[in-house]
């Protein structure tokens, strides 16, 4: 799965990122909590969030993320895709709640045989 | 605070720009004269000031530029005295205070006025200045320069959270206090460009990077972490590895913009070894123990808001070290250490 199937699944827009869009992604991963994100051992997550902030990207950054995604329409701060770029993560907007983004994302990852 | 800045600006540039003094020859008119003297080049004000003079005025309390253990008197003792103790002392103002608790200031300009007017055998509560302008210990040193633009006084007396007379601050006090801190951050700056060119010079692995971390300021946290973790990568370092480096980085980083005073994140690598150092300077941890466990945390709703303060920061930090140490004084300020085999 691409950053490019997680917009079309989970209805967003790639806020930042245009040329990283073909990046294959790995675990879903669901928090608000960055101490929680930080704790996860494994390559190449995707980040589902509702925290728009710049520490979202970082947090990403740090646990080596393929792409951040930010839920429910939230209004992102203009820093923040000025710090995706800088750190090269793709950024997503999704009107969806994170649950349901949770849903569709294994269904989808279930039907590729990655879960 | 802008005065100050622009004063040692000044200063500075005249010296840079010295050159030496050549006279004109006897039959000189004015003109030729005047054209051998050209302005003085104007200087970088206000927020081009050197980043570290401006953190040093954050970071240093007025409590630490201050002088304790001052001559005080009491309210019931005369003029005179304190006209003799400022003679012998060599100093120019007494704050009148009993129990700990401030009244008022004599200065000299009292004295003369008594001496001249024939009431220097009064009792000080008479004539005393009441009409204070005090400090907080805990202000920053910019908030007492900044009073000492505003006000035409030669010093302040200082109080602590319980309004208790705890010292005197004088421009004097604090024109020493920033020189001798600028002699340190020149000397860590000689030290890290000597080891800089030596780990060039010889193509060693050495590595030493620093930070600067600003209570509160989020907006920039995670920074240094972001930098390591680039480091790192450069350096091909293995990936899991890398990534609990950065983790712990990160945590440390957090937890010195919300929980501290401020202070410095420092990132080293030597002889297989990488070194994170996470120093603040204050207020300190009551139980450390206690704060290295999972869920345990001080922090306040609006930074769980943005996403930390869940009191996992410590406990991550050792969690992905192979070695972990920390010490902290309350009052002084807490240092963590991660250590990182780059070999295993």
């Amino acid at each position: 799965m691409t950053i490019s199937d997680v917009v079309k699944i989970l209805e967003g827009s790639l806020v930042e990122g245009d040329a990283m869009s073909d990046r294959a992604v790995g675990l879903p991963v669901a928090s608000d909590l960055m101490s929680d994100v930080l704790l996860v051992d494994a390559d190449d997550i995707l980040l589902l969030t509702s925290l728009a902030s710049d520490q979202s990207i970082r947090t990403a950054h740090i646990v080596g993320a393929m792409g951040v995604v930010v839920h429910d329409s939230k209004p992102l701060p203009s820093t923040m895709s000025e710090v995706a770029r800088q750190l090269k993560i793709p950024l997503v907007s999704s009107p969806l709640s994170k649950y349901e983004s949770c849903v569709r994302l294994h269904a989808a990852l279930a039907a590729e045989g990655g879960v | 605070m802008r005065r100050w800045r622009r004063k040692a600006a000044s200063e500075g540039s005249a010296v840079a720009e010295h050159k030496p003094v050549i006279l004109p020859p006897p039959h000189a008119s004015d003109d030729e004269i005047i054209a051998r003297h050209p302005p003085i080049p104007s200087v970088a004000t206000g927020d081009d000031s050197p980043l570290v003079i401006m953190e040093l005025l954050q970071r240093i309390k007025v409590r630490e530029v201050m002088r304790t253990g001052i001559i005080v008197l009491s309210r019931r003792d005369t003029l005179r005295r304190a006209q003799e103790l400022m003679r012998k002392n060599h100093i120019s103002g007494i704050p009148i205070a009993e129990g700990g608790r401030l009244y008022g200031i004599v200065s000299v300009d009292d004295i003369i006025r008594a001496l001249t007017g024939g009431w220097i055998d009064d009792i000080i509560v008479k004539h005393m200045s009441t009409h204070l302008i005090v400090l907080e210990a805990d202000m920053p040193l910019a908030f007492a320069l900044k009073y000492f633009e505003n006000y035409n006084y030669g010093r302040f007396p200082v109080l602590d959270k319980e309004h208790r007379l705890v010292g005197l601050i004088s421009q004097r006090d604090i024109t020493r206090t920033l020189l001798y801190e600028l002699a340190v951050e020149l000397n860590k700056l000689e030290k890290k460009t000597a080891k800089a060119e030596d780990s060039d010079s010889d193509g060693s692995s050495y590595l030493l990077r620093e930070w600067s971390v600003v209570h509160n300021d989020l907006e920039n946290a995670g920074k240094a972490a972001n930098d390591i973790k680039v480091i790192l990568r450069e350096r091909n370092i293995d990936r899991r590895l890398t990534r609990r480096i950065a983790v712990a980085a990160y945590e440390l980083e957090i937890n010195i913009c919300i929980h501290s005073h401020g202070g410095a994140l420092t990132f080293m690598i030597a002889d297989d070894e990488a070194t994170i150092v996470a120093k603040d300077t204050g207020p300190g941890i009551p139980d450390v123990v206690w704060a290295c466990q999972d869920g345990t945390s001080t922090a306040n709703d609006w930074i769980r808001s943005l996403g930390f303060g869940a009191g996992m920061g410590l406990a991550n930090s050792k969690r992905v070290s192979d070695r972990f140490d920390i010490q902290s004084i309350m009052g002084k300020g807490t240092t963590v250490t991660c250590k990182f085999n780059l070999k295993s």
